[in-house]
C-alpha cells in the first residue's frame, strides 16, 4: 500500500513575499546600484525658465573639460517627440515650455565632472509670456504653448448618454459643486535611473525601471532612430514605480543617445529634488458637477465638466479621463450622463499615470458630492449610497457589465463594523457645542476595473513554463514586478497546480528578449491577467506530465493528479511515482524524449471602447468602501485619523499577506493625498522638491486599519480573484473629507486637508456665521 | 533679455579633521571651510544644491572639549557637539532645565537626533530652529572661539542678541561655536515646548513656542516666552512677558497677553504656511499654555 497524499491548497494562504528578505536586508541590487565595466555617468541640464525661446546653447567649454566624453543638445539628436501625443522631444531645440525641460546632457567619468560640465554650458533665452491656469490658457489671446495647437487644447474626451435637459426637468433637487484636486507625485524610494549600452551593431540594451517593457520598445524607438526590434529592455528590481514608469520620459532616450555617442555604457540617475521636479505628477483636475435626484434620493443625472492642467507636454495625464469618466458614469446608478474633459496646455510641469489613474480624482469629487446630495435629500450618507448602489447584472451607461460585484456589501459591512450610523448622528450633534477637539466619521466608496483595461489592441500576457529534471519550475512571464508581489502570486498559482512547494518555482520576468509579450503593469491587471496565463500554462504542463505518467500506468491521465511532488491517483491520493523521477524518465527516453516546456498567451474577454467611449473594457470590476473616524483640532486644523474600516471585494484572496500589504500601502498613499501631500507649484516652479517640505505619510502616522475582504469569486479571474491594487489609494481621501464635515459642519472641496486648510475653512465658517448673525 | 544658466555645485577639495581647538580655529581662520558636526543641515544643503557649500570640509568631532553637558559653579554648560539625544537623555537637564529635553523630544526623528548637534542648530540660524527656542527662554550665552594673534580667543554672546536674520548671526567668519551656557538658577521652573505638525516630530516647525515661568499660588513671575518661525529670527516676546509678570491669570489677562504676543511676532507667508496661520498658531499655543497654567 503506497502512501496517500492530500492536495496542498496554496491559494488563500499567507505565502511570504518572495523578494522581501533580500529587500529587507539590503541584498537586492536595484537599477540604481548597477555598475558596468567602462560605464560613464550622465546628467541633464534643465532649463530655469517656464516659457522661453532658446536663442543659443554653447557647450564648447563643457566639451573641453577633462573627463567629459560627450555633451549633447537637440542639434545632436533626432527631433522626434515622445509621450502620448509625441509632443515632447527629449532635448529641446527652439523653446522651453516648463521648468523641467531638458536642454543638454553630459556623459563623463564622474558625477562631479558632470556637474562641473553642466555649469559650463551657456544658454541664452528670450522669455515668452507664460500661462499657468487652464481657464486663462483657453482665453482668446493666451500665450500659445505648442504652435501646432493654437487653442492650447491637448485632448478632449466627451461622453453623453440619455437626455440631460429632460432629466433636469424631472429632478426634484439639483446639487452643484466645484472640486479642484491638486498636484502630488509618486515619491518612489528609488529615484529615476537608466543604464544604456549600445553594441557594435547599434543594438540597444536599456536597463530600465519601466512598467511596460514591450510597448516601450515601440514608443522609444522613433526618438532614437533605432528599429524597435533592435532594443532590448532589461528590468532589474525597481524601488517603486506606481505608474510613474508607464511612458517614455526624456531621460531614457537621452541616456541612450549618450551611450550611442560614447560607445560606452552610460548611467543616468536623478537627484531627489530632480525626482520631484522632473518626474510626472498625478493629474490635477478642476471638476464642475451638476447632479440631480428625485425627492426620495434616487439619482437622475450627472453633468460633469472638467479641466485638466496638461502642463507643457502630454503624457498619460491627459488620458486619465478614460478612467475618471467610468467613475462619473458608472459609480452608482445614474441614468443620464454628460461628461467632458479638456486637457489644456500650460507652462506647468506635466502629469503621467499614477496608481488609481483618474479615479483618485473622480472619487474625491463624486463621493464628496454624494455626501452633499445625501444631506439635501435628508438621508444619511449610508442610506443614500445604498439606495443608488449598483448591483450585479447592471450594465452602466458606458457599457461596463457589472457582474459578480458587491458594492452594497462593501458599504454595509464598513458601516456595521464601525457603528457608522450611531456615531455619525452623535458627532453631528457636536457641531454647535463648544470644545476644541471634534470627532467625526465619514464613508466613501468607489468602483474600479479589476480585470485589466483594454486600451491597447491586446490586453494579454504571455507565459513560458519549463520544468527541469528535479521538478523545479521556471516561469518566464511577460508581467513586470515593480514591488507589487506578482512573483509570489504566480508562484503560488503554479505550485498549487503542479503539486510542488512554492520555493521550487523560479520567476524570470526581467528581460524583453526572453519574456513573452505583456501590456505592462497598470490598471490592477497583473494578478488577473498574468495570473490567468501562468495558471493556464501550469495546467498545460500538468496535462503533459500526467499523459507521460499515464503511459506507464493502467489509469488514464484524467484519473491522475499532482500532489506533494508526486503523481497520485486522483480519487484516493495514492502516490504512484515521484514527480522528479517521472520527469527524468520522460526526458531521457531515447527517440520518445520530451521536456515539459509549455507556453500560453491569455487574452481577457474585455472589449475596447468604441468611438463613443462605450464598451466593456475590463474583464472584471470591483468595489471598496472605507469608513474613517477622525479627531479634528479645530484650533490648529490638524486632522488625526483614529481608525479606518476597509472593505474590498477582491474576488478571492490569493495571498492574505501581500493583499494586506497592498491595502496598507495604498491607504498610506490615499491618506497622503487627502491630508498631507501637496506638490506646490507656483508660476510653474515646484516650491517644495524635498521630503522636508513634501509630506508623505510615515509609518508612525499610520492609523489602525480594520480590513474585511469580500470574496465574490469572479468567473474569469484566477481562482476567482480580481485585481486589487488601486482601490486602496482611490477611496481614502473623500472618506476623510466627509468625516471632517461630520465633525465640524464645514465642507472642504479641495484636498489636501492640511492643518492650515482646515483651520482656514473653520475660521472662515465662523466669520461667516458671525456676519450672518449681525 | 538674456542670462546664462548655471547650476554650479562646487566640489569639496579639502577635508580637515583637527584634533585640537587650536588646530580647528586656525584652519577656519585660514580659509574657505564648511564645518561638519552632525551634518544634518549641511547634507540637506549640499544634496539639494540649495546654496553654495564651501570647498573645504572640516569635521570637528575629534576636537576635545566640545562635547558634554555639565554644571559648574551654578552654570550649566552644553558643549557644541552635544547631540539632541544627549540632551534628551541627560539626567542633569531633566532635573534642572526640563525645557531642553522636552524640546529634544519633539526634534526631528531618532536618527537625526542621534547626529544633530546643539552647535549646528544654532549655527544654521534658521528662524525655525527648535533647540534655539528653549535656549532663548534660558537666556543662554553662546561661546565662540577664534584664532587671534597666534592663539585661541573666546567671547560670549547672549543668544537673545545672537541672530540677525534667516541664516544670519553675529558669528564672524573665523568663529566656531564651542558651547552654550546658562544659569542653573531659574532654569528649573514650569516649562513647556509647543510645535506644529500632525507628525509626531519629523517636521520643520510652522510655529514653535517655548514657555517658562515661576508659579507661586497662581502668581506668575520670571516669565520667558520664545517663538520660532514667526519672525526673521527666533524671538522672545518681552512685552508679553512684562504684561504677565507678577500677575495672576484670568480670562481678561489671557486675552490681553494674546493681543500683546500678536503684536510682537512678524510672520511671513512661505511654502510651509501663511502669516495668517502662523499668527493663529502662536495664539493657540500661548492660550493653551496659559490655560494650562490657570487650570493648574
Amino acid at each position: 500500500m503506497s502512501k496517500v497524499i492530500e492536495k496542498d491548497i496554496l491559494v488563500g494562504t499567507r505565502v511570504p513575499k518572495m523578494d522581501a528578505p533580500d529587500k529587507a536586508t539590503g541584498r537586492t541590487r536595484y537599477v540604481n546600484d548597477m555598475v558596468l565595466p567602462r560605464m560613464l555617468v550622465a546628467k541633464i541640464l534643465r532649463t530655469d525658465r517656464v516659457h522661453a525661446k532658446i536663442l543659443r546653447i554653447d557647450t564648447s567649454k563643457a566639451r573641453a573639460l577633462p573627463g567629459v566624453h560627450a555633451v549633447i543638445t537637440a542639434d545632436d539628436t533626432p527631433q522626434f517627440g515622445i509621450g502620448v501625443l509625441k509632443d515632447n522631444p527629449p532635448l529641446k531645440k527652439d523653446k522651453v515650455r516648463c521648468i523641467r525641460d531638458e536642454i543638454a546632457a553630459v556623459a563623463a567619468e564622474t558625477e562631479d565632472i558632470c556637474d562641473e560640465a553642466l555649469a559650463l554650458i551657456e544658454v541664452e533665452y528670450e522669455d515668452l509670456p507664460p500661462v499657468f491656469d487652464c481657464t486663462e490658457a483657453l482665453a482668446e489671446g493666451a500665450p500659445v504653448i505648442h504652435e501646432d495647437r493654437p487653442d492650447n487644447i491637448a485632448m478632449v474626451n466627451e461622453f453623453s448618454s440619455g437626455d440631460i435637459a429632460r432629466a433636469e426637468a424631472e429632478s426634484d433637487h439639483i446639487v452643484e459643486g466645484d472640486y479642484n484636486v491638486h498636484y502630488v507625485t509618486h515619491c518612489n524610494m528609488g529615484v529615476s535611473c537608466a543604464v544604456a549600452d549600445v553594441d557594435y551593431d547599434g543594438k540597444v540594451t536599456l536597463y530600465s525601471q519601466t512598467q511596460y517593457p514591450f510597448i516601450m520598445k515601440m514608443d522609444i524607438a522613433p526618438s532614437l532612430g533605432v528599429h524597435p526590434g533592435d532594443i532590448r529592455i532589461i528590468q532589474p528590481p525597481v524601488g517603486g514605480a506606481f505608474g510613474s514608469k508607464l511612458d517614455v520620459y526624456p531621460y531614457e532616450p537621452i541616456c541612450v543617445f549618450l551611450a550611442q555617442k560614447t560607445r560606452r555604457p552610460v548611467k543616468l540617475i536623478f537627484s531627489r529634488s530632480e525626482e520631484f521636479i522632473a518626474s510626472p505628477t498625478r493629474q490635477p483636475v478642476e471638476f464642475k458637477i451638476r447632479a440631480g435626484m428625485k425627492a426620495d434620493g434616487t439619482l437622475t443625472f450627472r453633468d460633469i465638466d472638467t479641466l485638466l492642467n496638461n502642463g507643457g507636454y502630454t503624457s498619460w495625464g491627459a488620458t486619465t479621463p478614460y478612467v475618471t469618466m467610468r467613475t462619473c458614469s458608472s459609480h452608482y446608478r445614474v441614468p443620464d450622463i454628460k461628461y467632458r474633459a479638456r486637457a489644456v496646455y500650460t507652462n506647468n510641469p506635466f502629469a503621467g499615470s499614477f496608481r488609481g489613474y483618474g479615479n483618485v480624482q473622480a472619487t474625491w469629487a463624486i463621493e464628496t458630492h454624494m455626501d452633499r446630495m445625501a444631506e439635501v435629500a435628508g438621508l444619511d450618507p449610508l442610506e443614500f449610497r445604498l439606495k443608488n448602489a449598483n448591483e450585479s447584472g447592471d450594465v452602466s451607461p458606458q457599457g461596463s457589465k457589472l457582474n459578480n460585484i458587491d458594492l452594497k456589501g462593501c458599504l454595509q459591512i464598513a458601516a456595521d463594523k464601525s457603528d457608522f450610523l450611531k456615531k455619525w448622528a452623535e458627532y453631528k450633534e457636536g457641531w454647535n457645542k463648544p470644545g476644541r477637539y471634534k470627532r467625526g466619521i465619514g464613508i466613501a466608496a468607489s468602483l474600479h476595473n479589476a480585470g485589466g483595461a483594454k486600451i491597447h489592441k491586446s490586453d494579454g500576457c504571455g507565459t513560458i513554463l519549463k520544468m527541469d529534471d528535479y521538478a523545479r519550475v521556471t516561469v518566464i512571464t511577460g508581467a513586470s514586478d515593480i514591488g507589487q508581489g506578482i512573483d509570489t502570486v504566480i508562484a503560488q498559482l503554479v505550485a498549487e497546480e503542479l503539486g510542488i512547494p512554492v520555493r521550487d518555482v523560479t520567476l524570470v520576468m526581467n528581460d524583453s528578449a526572453t519574456g513573452p509579450w505583456d501590456v505592462g503593469v497598470h490598471a490592477s491587471r497583473t494578478t488577473y491577467i498574468a495570473g490567468n496565463s501562468a495558471k493556464r500554462a501550469a495546467l498545460k504542463a500538468k496535462e503533459q506530465i500526467l499523459r507521460g505518467a499515464a503511459k506507464q500506468s493502467n489509469l488514464t491521465w484524467e484519473q491522475l493528479d499532482l500532489r506533494g511532488g508526486h503523481v497520485v491517483q486522483a480519487d484516493n491520493g495514492e502516490a504512484i511515482i515521484p514527480l522528479d523521477r517521472l520527469l527524468r524518465q520522460m526526458h531521457f527516453a531515447g527517440q520518445d524524449a520530451e521536456l515539459v516546456m509549455v507556453t500560453d498567451y491569455y487574452e481577457p474577454p474585455s472589449e475596447p471602447e468604441d468611438e463613443n467611449h462605450v464598451g466593456d473594457m475590463s474583464a472584471a470590476y470591483s468595489h471598496a468602501a472605507q469608513v474613517t473616524e477622525v479627531t479634528v483640532d479645530t484650533f490648529t486644523g490638524e486632522v488625526k485619523i483614529d481608525q479606518i474600516w476597509w472593505v474590498q471585494d477582491v474576488g478571492k484572496v490569493i495571498n492574505l499577506t501581500t493583499l494586506e500589504g497592498q491595502v496598507e500601502g495604498g491607504i498610506a498613499m490615499g491618506l497622503g493625498y487627502g491630508l498631507s501631500e501637496n506638490l506646490k507649484i507656483e508660476n510653474g516652479i515646484v516650491k517644495n522638491p524635498f521630503f522636508r517640505d513634501y509630506h508623505v505619510f510615515t509609518a508612525p502616522e499610520m492609523p489602525p486599519i480594520d480590513m474585511t475582504f469580500i470574496e465574490t469569486l469572479d468567473e474569469e479571474g484566477p481562482a476567482g480573484a480580481k485585481g486589487i491594487a488601486e482601490l486602496p489609494t482611490i477611496v481614502p481621501a473623500p472618506s476623510i473629507g466627509n468625516a471632517v464635515y461630520n465633525a465640524t459642519g464645514v465642507r472642504i472641496y479641495h484636498p489636501p486637508l492640511s492643518p492650515e486648510t482646515v483651520a482656514r475653512a473653520l475660521f472662515d465658517a465662523d466669520a461667516g456665521k458671525a456676519m450672518a448673525a449681525e | 533679455m538674456s542670462e546664462t544658466a548655471s547650476q554650479a555645485v562646487p566640489r569639496i577639495e579639502a577635508y580637515y579633521a583637527p584634533t585640537s581647538l587650536e588646530e580647528a580655529v586656525e584652519q577656519i581662520a585660514a580659509g574657505d571651510v564648511a564645518i561638519v558636526a552632525g551634518g544634518t543641515d549641511l547634507m540637506v544643503t549640499a544634496n539639494g544644491a540649495l546654496r553654495r557649500i564651501k570647498r573645504g570640509l572640516m569635521n570637528i568631532r575629534h576636537v576635545p572639549g566640545l562635547d558634554g553637558i555639565a554644571e559648574t559653579g551654578g552654570r550649566i554648560r552644553i558643549g557644541a557637539l552635544a547631540t539632541m539625544t544627549d540632551i534628551l537623555e541627560s539626567d542633569l537637564l531633566r532635573a534642572k532645565a526640563p525645557i531642553l529635553p522636552a524640546t529634544a523630544d519633539r526634534f526631528a526623528s531618532v536618527q537625526i537626533r542621534n547626529a544633530a548637534s546643539v552647535g549646528g542648530n544654532i549655527a544654521n540660524a534658521s528662524p525655525a530652529a527648535d533647540m534655539v527656542i528653549p535656549l532663548l527662554c534660558l537666556d543662554a550665552e553662546v561661546e565662540l572661539a577664534s584664532w587671534k594673534d597666534g592663539a585661541v580667543s573666546t567671547r560670549t554672546l547672549p543668544i537673545t542678541d545672537y541672530f540677525t536674520g534667516p541664516g544670519k548671526s553675529k558669528r564672524e567668519a573665523g568663529e566656531l561655536i564651542t558651547a552654550v551656557e546658562f544659569d542653573a538658577q531659574g532654569a528649573g521652573g514650569h516649562a513647556a515646548f509647543f510645535k506644529t505638525g500632525p507628525r509626531p516630530a519629523l517636521e520643520i516647525a510652522i510655529v514653535s513656542m517655548g514657555f517658562m515661568a515661576r508659579i507661586d499660588g497662581g502668581t506668575l513671575s520670571d516669565i520667558r516666552i520664545a517663538f520660532g518661525a514667526v519672525a526673521p529670527t527666533p524671538i522672545r516676546a518681552p512685552e508679553t512677558e512684562k504684561l504677565l509678570d507678577g500677575q495672576t491669570l484670568d480670562d481678561d489677562l489671557i486675552a490681553r497677553a494674546l493681543e500683546s504676543a500678536d503684536t510682537e511676532i512678524k510672520p511671513i507667508d512661505d511654502v510651509r504656511g501663511t502669516a495668517w496661520y502662523r499668527r493663529r498658531l502662536a495664539r493657540v499655543y500661548l492660550e493653551e499654555e496659559l490655560r494650562n497654567v490657570l487650570e493648574g
